[in-house]
């Protein structure tokens, strides 16, 4: 998740450098097996850095995820994208968690993935917490049939990771969109298995856009 | 010396409270266990602070450990324990 800073106090030198720099970096982490694409994540192709719009709904301006080759080459990541000027150009936040489920593509997916994305974080609430066994198996399986709602939609579901051991959330699902009026016809399917019931969730819906096109606008 | 920083805060979720001495007992020890476990892995607690005057959250452990996978490997054990059931939590790792 991040949020542009203002540049109005750096040199016009120092800021393209810090442009210059940070692409590099992230160039170098394709270059070592980094998936950057949410359709990377599907088919394993290595392409071009992704992020995704989200300053139209939300409090930050981008959000996306990246998968790193082990725990500590995401770690260390963020110390890379430091030196490489990352904190001149953006306000950011990085979590970091293991994959815990393969992908799963939407019916009918076109292989360049889709446009749209939402990025979901979830946690457990006190009322899953305290639910007996039973409820919660009954629980499971009335969300399977609203995830096997999404996938016939055309949603692909990129992955799910467990986020609770450096973060607030324990998971973070990522879902490839074929339209924004397909979430919104998802959530209300998920709203009506009762999905919510056992969560406090925070979904964040963006565009995609290259990174170099980020990095090369502003 | 351990390279990694991991800052654990929890409050206690609803049912906790309904819980007696007795029983919190009980179920700490389960979580306690797997702690030991994880400072046998090399996991060092370098301290446990009360927050509530000024936090969301009543109490932050501070904890260092060797790598970011046995950050994981030691927060998997305590959830396995059935920690997380009765304390709600915020987690954050950084390296040195």
């Amino acid at each position: 998740m991040t949020r542009r800073t203002s540049t109005t106090a750096l040199s016009p030198g120092r800021e393209r450098a810090a442009r210059r720099n940070v692409g590099e970096t992230v160039e170098q982490f394709r270059r070592e097996g980094w998936h950057l694409s949410v359709a990377s994540m599907f088919d394993g192709v290595s392409r071009d850095a992704e992020m995704y719009q989200t300053g139209f709904a939300h409090h930050v301006d981008f959000v996306t995820a990246w998968e790193a080759p082990d725990p500590f080459s995401a770690a260390s990541a963020v110390d890379r994208l430091r030196d490489a000027g990352w904190e001149l150009l953006h306000e950011s936040s990085w979590l970091i968690g293991p994959r815990e489920f393969r992908p799963v593509p939407g019916a009918g997916r076109d292989p360049a993935g889709g446009d749209w994305a939402m990025f979901a974080f979830w946690e457990w609430n006190d009322h899953w917490q305290a639910a007996t066994p039973r409820e919660v198996v009954e629980y499971d399986a009335e969300c399977d049939v609203a995830f096997q709602a999404d996938v016939d939609a055309g949603i692909g579901i990129a992955g799910r990771y467990r986020m609770d051991a450096g973060s607030q959330w324990h998971h973070l699902a990522v879902w490839e969109l074929p339209g924004v009026r397909t979430l919104t016809s998802a959530m209300a399917e998920h709203e009506r298995v009762a999905d919510f019931k056992f969560t406090t969730s925070r979904h964040y819906l963006g565009r995609r856009a290259p990174l170099s096109s980020i990095l090369g606008d502003e | 010396m351990n390279d990694v920083i991991w800052i654990h805060k929890s409050r206690a979720r609803h049912a906790w409270y309904g819980l007696d001495e007795r029983q919190r007992a009980e179920f700490a020890e389960t979580w306690h266990a797997a702690d030991r476990r994880g400072a046998g892995a090399g996991a060092e607690l370098i301290g446990r602070y009360s927050v509530r005057g000024q936090s969301d959250f009543s109490t932050v452990e501070v904890w260092s450990f060797a790598s970011v996978e046995d950050v994981f490997a030691f927060w998997e054990n305590r959830v396995s324990a059935g920690y997380t059931r009765w304390f709600a939590f915020e987690n954050l790792f950084g390296t040195r």
